[in-house]
């Protein structure tokens, strides 16, 4: 017994240990390899005149896709806004995806649309698209409605991709607010391919809770009223400027946010579009072009811009936050089960032997281990085992460093896009960072074993998500 | 597969290798014992407590009674620090040389003991680790959890320090914009005497700060300004020594800094640091590059665009587009653009191509057409595209010769150029393509182009809509819909 218990320990403590420093060292790592390509961006990009890509003849041409279902409030307004983005070769392809409100009516009497005999091959399989609506209006003449039969997210994409007669496609949540010069800036990288072509160029995705929206436009830029939204931007600050910044310099990037991304037409085709199969449709498109392009040993580029393009409402209830992160959780799991044949494999280099294993490790994985190590420490207690000085130390370590993270998250926003103009703003941030461990973490690790489950259980669906909407300018007198 | 297998296995190996090696040779702790739970945990507790104190007391009756010498001093030290930190093979080194000269020291037997006891047994890193004994971890967790309490502290008034230092800089910056403005209009359009004004630019002037908003001040509004006022505006610059300072950043080891000197070199027009722009042409930097080549086309009077004859890396068609953007906003002198058709680089022939077609340079077609055999797909696509912009009717036959050997895009540019540059001779070929393809694009960009053929055209494709063969109707019915191209 006694030495089964001295196994256990040594495999638990040390494994946990292990995977800590592990963990713990690889974000610090890739905090600072972000912080040297900001800094290197950010001087860059202070001399480029995005202006010159509005006035230039030859720029390549860009198909904005936004699936649309059930958004009848916003619908409107939102495809206003995707219209009037700064660029000078592009068309917008909403569609429809069976919607059950009066989503598409509410287009069909804005735009003037009508229905066209637009002739289009399947190149990736999708639902039934039963028409292509342009507008009788000329002014609206860069838009393009496509009414299908409901088959979720990734499908509509594909019927997206299928219409399009452009050489880029730009895949964006239609509810989200576009900067209007994120396209200036996602095509940006593909103008400045070499020998290596850009197949595919993401952005930083911003928290718009509590912002004030006008006609589509952010007006005003607020730190989120509200716990939970306000939580996220830390975590997305995080997740974006800290990390994916990094993994971007490293040719390591595994995901490109689904509520922005732009990609080479053909490469997606080739690669067969969206998968439908899974609830993580974004982050299994990268990984299957890059497999691609890595198989057929083609040289090639994913870019990753730091600038805030795109903002969206976050869940702002446990309930839906609940859901968003366990569909996020089982889409992360399906695509590393889809492409388990990267895992340490030498052929796919970075990929191989960083990234998938950091996604299997510390995202997939390190929720599980996280669960596993409370339980271990409940028995340890039971039995009267746990060194507690040792504990307390422990535990102070890794809340400091959790919020140390946090704090390094609110200066690198500061340092760089500084989008938070109120000092109020900064400490009611560093105050969220410092209770995110007690509240919010403990939260994340629950939905994380729930997505595991509902995965085995075979749960596919995307969960109903609704959200508050954006919160309008007050008129003044 | 079997090497994947291998570099798991690897992975593993080392990642086992280094927990066993490492811990697996560490002494047994009084954390252990106290797992165990058993009474040597106290007995342990005990001697060690004893054998410290009478350690202690030996090293005091050593320092009173016998003194065994600084060296026994110095490699109990060393040992006791080894221990403490983990290096137990270090640690017993210094312990069995210590015991060399007090062979009968119960601590350091104590010590040995504990370090020979534990080899090969497991042990967990963590629970070893306590207070009563600190070692490496604890140390350094300790000195991280400080460190990450410090450190949020410094951010915090870092970033407050930095909000306060901001808005000083900003409220100093409109001073200074402000001020700069009212001279810079006075010097260049009253009758006020200049030394008076170059007196109070002067004054001004202090610090890198300052002449930092004035140069920024300079450039703004050179854009703006012509003839004789930008020549003053030019001398300004001169005589208050600004070039300097441009000249000096040009030779900055830094490339932002660089690249600044450029920018304010060019619009002042000042050719003095041209030497080292034209070595820049060449930087690895991709950024240095192409804005030494912007420089280089604005400060090169004699030859803009010669360093296209030297340009090794690839030439981006952002790169291009900067370069065109500068042609055509501070009226540079449009040179024959064939010159490069038959560079070495092939990113500069497609610049050259694409040149050719913003500016209708018709005299460069003969050159133009050489470029239909290039054995570059790109050149060839570049090629057909602006043969079809530029409606060159002779290339008709050739592009229908190609189009049998060329890729699915060039074919696709190819039918498309037919479509820009209508010829009813092409009727039969088009109709050819639109039987024979299967491709949906290739299919309507034919339809297209025989619908851009006028009257004829558009009665052959009002016999394809009576067709029932293929998909001919809705096909022609979506060339025929005009909300739809």
């Amino acid at each position: 017994m006694d030495f089964f218990f001295e196994i256990l320990q040594f495999v638990v403590n040390n494994f946990i240990f292990i995977l800590t420093v592990i963990l713990f060292s690889s974000y610090i790592l890739l905090a600072i390899i972000s912080a040297i390509t900001l800094r290197s961006y950010l001087r860059k990009n202070s001399y480029v005149d995005y202006n010159s890509i509005i006035l230039a003849p030859v720029t390549p041409s860009i198909s904005v896709i936004a699936p649309a279902h059930n958004e009848e409030i916003t619908i409107v307004d939102n495809i206003r806004a995707l219209l009037s983005l700064y660029y000078n070769n592009f068309e917008v392809i909403v569609v429809n995806d069976g919607s059950k409100d009066n989503t598409f009516k509410k287009m069909v009497e804005a735009y003037d649309l009508e229905k066209v005999n637009y002739f289009f091959d399947y190149r990736i399989p999708c639902e039934r698209i039963k028409g292509v609506y342009k507008s009788k209006n000329r002014s609206f003449k860069k838009l393009t409605v496509i009414d299908k039969v409901n088959g979720g997210k990734a499908d509509a994409l594909n019927a997206g991709i299928n219409i399009s007669k452009n050489q880029l496609i730009c895949s964006i949540d239609v509810d989200s607010i576009m900067e209007p010069d994120a396209l200036l800036k996602m095509v940006k990288p593909f103008m400045e391919e070499t020998d290596k072509p850009v197949i595919a160029t993401g952005g930083v995705i911003r928290i718009a809770n509590s912002c004030e929206v006008e006609g589509g436009q952010i007006t005003q830029i607020r730190v989120p009223e509200k716990f939970l939204p306000r939580v996220q931007v830390l975590e997305y600050t995080r997740a974006f400027l800290m990390a994916r910044m990094a993994w971007g310099r490293l040719n390591g990037l595994l995901i490109i946010s689904g509520a922005l991304g732009m990609f080479d037409k053909e490469t997606v085709i080739k690669c067969g579009g969206y998968s439908t199969s899974t609830v993580g449709e974004d982050m299994e498109l990268v990984v299957r072009m890059r497999r691609y392009m890595i198989e057929r040993k083609l040289k090639y580029d994913v870019i990753f811009i730091p600038d805030p393009l795109v903002w969206t409402e976050v869940p702002s209830t446990l309930k839906i936050l609940g859901r968003q992160r366990n569909r996020w959780t089982r889409g992360t799991i399906e695509t590393l089960v889809t492409h388990k044949k990267m895992f340490l494999n030498p052929k796919y280099g970075i990929l191989g032997f960083l990234s998938y294993p950091f996604w299997m490790f510390f995202e997939w994985l390190a929720p599980l281990i996280e669960f596993l190590g409370y339980v271990y420490f409940i028995f340890l207690i039971i039995f009267g085992q746990p060194n507690w000085s040792f504990f307390y130390l422990l535990l102070a370590f890794v809340f400091t460093f959790a919020i140390s993270m946090s704090t390094w998250a609110v200066l690198f926003e500061e340092m760089t896009f500084h989008k938070y103009k109120h000092k109020s703003e900064i400490f009611m941030l560093i105050l969220t960072g410092i209770l995110e461990p007690f509240f919010f973490h403990p939260l994340i690790v629950f939905w994380s074993i729930r997505g595991n489950i509902d995965y085995l259980r075979g749960v596919r669906s995307w969960g109903k998500m609704e959200r508050e909407g954006f919160k309008k300018k007050k008129k003044t007198e | 597969m079997v090497c994947r297998k291998l570099f798991i296995c690897l992975i593993f190996g080392i990642i086992s290798f280094f927990t066993s090696h490492s811990f697996a040779n560490a002494p047994q702790s009084n954390a252990d014992e106290n797992n165990r739970r058993d009474s040597a945990y106290i007995d342990s507790i005990t001697r060690i407590k004893s054998t410290k104190d009478d350690t202690s007391s030996e090293k005091l009756n050593t320092f009173s009674e016998k003194n065994y010498g600084p060296l026994y001093d110095y490699y109990l030290d060393k040992a006791d620090r080894a221990y403490s930190i983990g290096f137990f093979k270090r640690a017993k080194r210094f312990y069995e040389k210590a015991a060399l000269i007090n062979p009968n020291s119960l601590y350091i037997k104590y010590r040995i003991s504990q370090i020979d006891n534990t080899k090969g047994k497991l042990n967990s890193l963590i629970l070893y680790f306590n207070f009563d004994k600190p070692g490496l971890l604890i140390r350094s967790l300790t000195y991280l959890v400080v460190y990450f309490i410090i450190s949020m502290i410094i951010i915090l008034l870092f970033i407050l320090m930095n909000r306060r230092r901001m808005e000083n800089i900003e409220k100093k910056e409109q001073y200074l914009k402000e001020r700069y403005q009212e001279l810079l209009v006075d010097y260049l359009f009253s009758s006020e005497s200049s030394p008076v004004i170059l007196k109070q630019f002067n004054d001004l002037l202090a610090s890198s700060f300052n002449q930092k908003i004035l140069i920024n001040q300079m450039i703004d509004l050179s854009i703006n300004l012509t003839g004789d006022a930008k020549e003053k505006l030019r001398n300004l610059y001169l005589v208050l020594y600004l070039d300097k300072v441009s000249i000096n950043k040009v030779y900055s080891p830094h490339w932002h800094i660089k690249i600044k000197g450029f920018h304010e070199l060019s619009f002042m027009d000042i050719t003095d640091a041209n030497e080292e722009i034209i070595r820049c042409l060449q930087s690895k930097n991709e950024i240095v590059r192409m804005e030494a080549q912007l420089a280089m086309v604005r400060l090169n009077h004699e030859d803009p665009f010669g360093f296209l004859d030297h340009l090794e890396k690839p030439f981006t068609l952002w790169e291009q587009l900067t370069i065109y953007e500068t042609i055509i906003f501070h009226n540079i002198p449009v040179p024959s653009f064939d010159r490069w058709l038959f560079s070495k680089n092939k990113s500069v022939i497609i610049f050259a191509i694409r040149m050719i077609d913003l500016f209708k340079q018709k005299e460069a077609y003969s050159n133009l057409f050489w470029m239909l055999v290039n054995d570059d797909p790109e050149i060839r696509y570049n090629t057909i595209y602006v043969i079809g912009n530029l409606k060159n009717k002779e290339a008709l036959p050739h592009l229908k010769r190609l189009y049998k050997t060329e890729n699915y895009q060039n074919c696709r540019a190819i039918i498309q150029a037919m479509g820009k540059m209508p010829d009813i001779s092409m009727l039969n070929f088009l109709k050819l393509v639109l039987d024979k393809e299967d491709d949906v694009q290739l299919q309507i960009d034919a339809a297209i182009a025989i619908h851009n053929m006028g009257e004829e055209g558009e009665k052959a494709l009002e016999k394809l809509l009576d067709s029932d063969y293929k998909n001919y109707q809705i096909i022609v019915k979506h060339v025929l819909d005009k909300r739809i191209n």
